[in-house]
């Protein structure tokens, strides 16, 4: 009963999408026409927001349903699309797993933030961050990666994070209680070529 | 929703990079941010890495040929640019880019549809722009504008927003008349004014204070080598700032400010 009313209402949501788009695009058409120029960019914005959104979705399509051995919590899939303003771009979120062993993927596309990012991930010096024994730069599927690690030492876990930024995607990877070697076999698992294509 | 943490670290590293430190220095701060000064720091470290080298390269080739002069290896015989036709100025299509953006979204090329919408805001934001510079006052306070100098710029996403830029200058004294516009700089901006700090003084000296120009508040600084700065913030997502160079006194800059039709600004801009 529940998966009938799922494939009742999922193409309804995704033809509420198209609707706003629709929307939009028409009111942006009228608003530019008629000289109404904030009104043309307001409706601009909508549909730039309409757009992350659906990019978004499809992006959450192609990440994987597990993270070794811990599931994905699709119930707390997260899509947010800013459509430019306030600079946050495109933020899509899965988590895995539940307490005290999660991870997750964090997807920031189309943001400008993510050049401060490059910036400190290129150039470490910069934000003050010298090299240690808690960080390496390694290669995930042929695109360089900054590993961080934590470790703590009243629990003595040790939790990772990847980031990896590709054109103008920061794709980060996290990880509570593990080891390098399942962090980086779950980022291998992203089709990570194919989320920056659709992004682009 | 509130903001997820990651997004709020993210905002984090960038205002602490930034400094925002509540004082006259943020204001200058949101000019050099939309400049980019994240990479204009990084040149800077760049040219520090490669410095070490250049100077190793200087000197003398064996044999004892000077390599420093304009015929040498350093001085080359690299050619500098005397022609070219610059770039073409054509703002984008904002009808065409519509059409474009709306086949791509039925061939469900999201990516595609979304580069088309940013054309077609750059458009739109460049002809705002346009519409702006073309109400400005000719001249103020007896500076001529300098039409050469006009600059709009958009970056199409909506996060820099807007910026429109006007130049007045006459013999040594010039007026420069910044609008930025929709940029997420703003709720920096507004939080300055919020915070009920009224005014700075280092040494005596008075750095900044609140002020109302034309029913608007306002904030102006002053400083020794780079004159008066007045900013304006409009509405919900715009500031206008007039930078004074040479103004002989507050008194003469209010008076070039009073000349800027602050409200067909905020009207041209949307803003309520």
């Amino acid at each position: 009963m529940k998966l009938k009313l799922i494939l009742i209402l999922l193409p309804l949501s995704i033809g509420a999408s198209a609707q706003e788009f629709d929307k939009n695009l028409a009111t942006a058409r009228s608003s530019y026409s008629a000289g109404n120029l904030e009104n043309a960019r307001f409706a601009l914005e909508q549909m730039l927001r309409d757009l992350d959104i659906a990019i978004g979705k499809e992006i959450l399509k192609l990440l994987p349903a597990k993270a070794g051995a811990l599931s994905a919590m699709e119930k707390e899939d997260n899509v947010t699309g800013s459509g430019g303003s306030m600079g946050t771009g495109l933020y899509v979120q899965r988590h895995y797993g539940a307490l005290p062993k999660r991870a997750s993927i964090e997807i920031i596309n189309n943001s400008p933030l993510i050049n401060t990012l490059q910036a400190f991930l290129t150039m470490p010096m910069i934000g003050g961050m010298m090299r240690d024994e808690n960080q390496k730069l390694v290669k995930i599927q042929g695109y360089k990666s900054q590993l961080n690690k934590t470790f703590d030492a009243e629990t003595n876990k040790t939790d990772y994070e990847l980031m990896i930024p590709i054109n103008n995607t920061l794709v980060t990877v996290r990880m509570d209680d593990a080891n390098e070697g399942e962090i980086t076999a779950f980022a291998n698992s992203i089709p990570l070529q194919k989320i920056a294509q659709i992004a682009q | 929703m509130p903001m997820n943490p990651r997004i709020t670290f993210l905002c984090a590293v960038v205002l602490i990079t930034a400094n925002t430190h509540i004082d006259a220095q943020v204001l200058n701060r949101l000019k050099q941010r939309a400049a980019g000064n994240v990479e204009n720091k990084a040149g800077q470290e760049i040219d520090k890495l490669f410095s070490g080298k250049k100077n190793q390269n200087q000197g003398t080739q064996p044999g004892g040929t000077n390599t420093n002069g304009s015929g040498g290896m350093n001085g080359g015989n690299n050619p500098s640019n005397t022609t070219g036709g610059g770039l073409i100025s054509t703002p984008p299509d904002v009808k065409q880019n519509l059409t474009d953006a709306e086949d791509a979204y039925r061939k469900n090329s999201y990516g595609e549809a979304r580069y088309s919408v940013q054309q077609a805001m750059l458009g739109v934001e460049l002809e705002i722009g346009n519409k702006i510079l073309s109400s400005l006052p000719e001249t103020i306070s007896g500076l001529p504008k300098d039409a050469t100098r006009d600059q709009v710029a958009s970056s199409g996403f909506g996060w820099a927003g807007l910026i429109i830029k006007r130049e007045y200058e006459k013999n040594n004294k010039q007026l420069t008349l910044n609008v930025a516009n929709n940029s997420a700089w703003m709720a920096g901006v507004n939080a300055y004014l919020a915070s009920g700090a009224y005014t700075q003084q280092t040494g005596g000296q008075q750095n900044w204070k609140q002020i109302k120009v034309k029913g608007y508040r306002s904030v102006i600084e002053y400083n020794e080598s780079s004159g008066y700065k007045l900013s304006v913030p409009l509405g919900q997502s715009s500031l206008v700032m007039l930078e004074g160079i040479n103004f002989a006194s507050e008194q003469e800059m209010m008076t070039a400010a009073n000349a800027v039709d602050f409200d067909g600004i905020k009207k041209m801009l949307g803003e309520q």
